[in-house]
């Protein structure tokens, strides 16, 4: 059975390192262990503790509030963009303006946190030297997760950037033509044919973009460690503080089934909606 | 007379925002080639007054940065070649190979990537640690043997290379491996390279699994190290930072130049055809 065969090294793999483990996430969550001791079974008293717990509570809604603001900052000015390079006639600029969005996509996350610290610096910064502040924005708990998003969006851009203009790339010049010779100004134009044949395009950036944002945690551990005071305190970011930090992995377990069980609902209800208004 | 303008006038918007986009790595390197003395003065100088390389020879004595550099590109090779392999020869079994269970085995592996890496990394990290591999670059690389969205991607992309081929290969009494190394995967190369660049790039910016895995200097992968590093140059003013962020990043934006067609291909075909 030579199918078996090709397919076996990819199974086993995913059978020891995905399927194992997500078990394994579900039988955890059930127990008390401080990975030294016994574990001790707890029956459901970590989701009790879990809906109990403020930061936790923060920490999911700091999650959402990245999310949406990711999506909506990623999605929409990359749009904007990918129309704005796709119309440019020059190639220069084409060339330039392309390199200069899509290549910070390309740092880690490591390298883009510890120079935007220093960007930020209230003192020695060229953000606050320019915007002519002394706001220590990272430090400040209303401004250190817009901060993030901020930050996010100068990363991360790039990749919905370059699928945006991709899928513009796939738009049809002679319906755009068509359109034209009835006499469709620009903005029809986009509306009517630009926008409908983009949509599965949109749609899976969108997808993307939010499953993205709720796994975030590279920026708050380097950037805030979460803080000032919890405000920037992300989903990933508590588990990673109670299972690798205070040693209680049951809890852990918890609350990363909790993100599990917030990204199906939330890809759910958008592959719901999206029969509204994607095209297929 | 007003399209042109128009034209220029939004060619000359874009620009301004690229400017503005890429200036914090302007700074960054700028800033890593100047002398301590001279470096985060205010207003910036854009524009490297006699730059020195001493900031660069600091960063040795701070981090194991050769070590973590070869750690990274083990890592990466590693695992882009074996995720590669291993979803090659799944893709082509799941597109042209008959067997009991095969639609469903694919599902369910489709289904898993929904699963985000965050919820088994704890039962992850105890499997680990029963097996001494904690604190080893095996830990790294292991569990990224396995790609699901790689072998979702290949058979894709296999699935339009026409049957046609294999079957007169097959005529010819070829046996699987030879059709799939000689025939699908030669032609398979532009998937390859796209995934191949995508897995690799995923790999060498991984920041989550190294920091939690990896505890020694010499153990580190770069993006970990660069980490640390903060750490040992305290909370001042880090020209040496500087210099190990700007070796982190100028390889990779050497390579971009280079490749852009393919680090751009291999994102847009990626994203798209998922």
């Amino acid at each position: 059975m030579p199918g078996y065969l090709f397919i076996s090294p990819a199974v086993l793999l995913f059978l020891v390192f995905v399927a194992l483990p997500l078990l394994a996430a579900f039988g955890l969550s059930l127990f008390h262990w401080d990975l030294l001791s016994t574990p001790e079974f707890a029956g459901l008293d970590n989701f009790k503790q879990l809906v109990q717990d403020s930061a936790t509570i923060r920490a999911v809604l700091n999650t959402f509030v990245f999310a949406l603001a990711s999506v909506v900052t990623h999605v929409g000015i990359g749009m904007l963009l990918a129309l704005g390079v796709h119309r440019t006639m020059t190639r220069g600029t084409k060339y330039f303006v392309r390199t200069a969005f899509f290549f910070p996509f390309l740092v880690s996350w490591a390298a883009v946190a510890l120079l935007w610290k220093y960007v930020l610096d209230p003192t020695f910064g060229i953000a606050a030297y320019y915007l002519s502040s002394s706001t220590n924005w990272l430090a400040s708990p209303t401004w250190a997760l817009p901060t993030l998003i901020v930050v996010d969006w100068w990363h991360t851009i790039g990749y919905t950037f370059i699928i945006l203009l991709a899928g513009l790339q796939t738009v049809p010049a002679q319906l755009l033509e068509a359109a034209r010779v009835d006499g469709a100004n620009a903005w029809w134009r986009f509306w009517s044919v630009t926008l409908p044949v983009m949509s599965p395009t949109i749609f899976f950036a969108t997808v993307i973009t939010f499953i993205g944002a709720f796994q975030i945690f590279d920026p708050m551990v380097i950037m805030t460690q979460g803080g000032p005071d919890g405000a920037t305190r992300s989903i990933v970011q508590y588990t990673y503080e109670k299972g690798f930090q205070a040693f209680e992995v049951g809890y852990a377990a918890a609350l990363s089934l909790v993100l599990f069980v917030v990204i199906m609902i939330v890809t759910g209800l958008q592959f719901r909606l999206s029969r509204r208004w994607v095209h297929q | 007379m007003g399209a042109p303008v128009k034209g220029r006038l939004l060619d000359l918007v874009l620009v301004l925002a690229g400017l503005v986009m890429i200036a914090p790595l302007v700074w960054l390197i700028v800033t890593a080639l100047s002398e301590p003395i001279n470096a985060f003065q205010l207003p910036p100088q854009w524009i490297p007054r006699p730059p020195t390389l001493q900031n660069f020879q600091q960063v040795p004595d701070l981090i194991p940065f050769a070590r973590m550099a070869w750690n990274s590109v083990q890592i990466a090779v590693i695992t882009t070649a074996g995720a590669l392999l291993t979803s090659a020869l799944a893709a082509y079994a799941f597109n042209r190979l008959r067997f009991p269970g095969r639609d469903q085995i694919f599902s369910v592996l489709l289904a898993a990537l929904v699963v985000p890496v965050q919820l088994t990394v704890v039962p992850i990290f105890i499997m680990m640690r029963w097996l001494h591999l904690v604190d080893t670059t095996v830990a790294i690389w292991l569990p990224a043997l396995v790609n699901v969205f790689g072998i979702f991607f290949l058979r894709q992309y296999i699935s339009s290379i026409p049957r046609e081929l294999d079957e007169a290969a097959i005529m010819d009494g070829a046996g699987h491996f030879w059709i799939l190394f000689r025939v699908i995967l030669p032609l398979s190369r532009p998937g390859l390279t796209a995934l191949g660049i995508f897995v690799f790039e995923a790999s060498w910016n991984n920041f989550f699994w190294p920091y939690i895995f990896l505890s020694s200097p010499e153990k580190m992968t770069l993006p970990v190290g660069l980490v640390s590093l903060q750490g040992a140059v305290g909370g001042g003013p880090a020209v040496a930072l500087f210099a190990a962020i700007t070796l982190v990043v100028l390889p990779i934006l050497v390579l971009f130049l280079i490749f852009q067609r393919s680090f751009i291909a291999s994102i847009a075909t990626t994203g798209l055809r998922a």
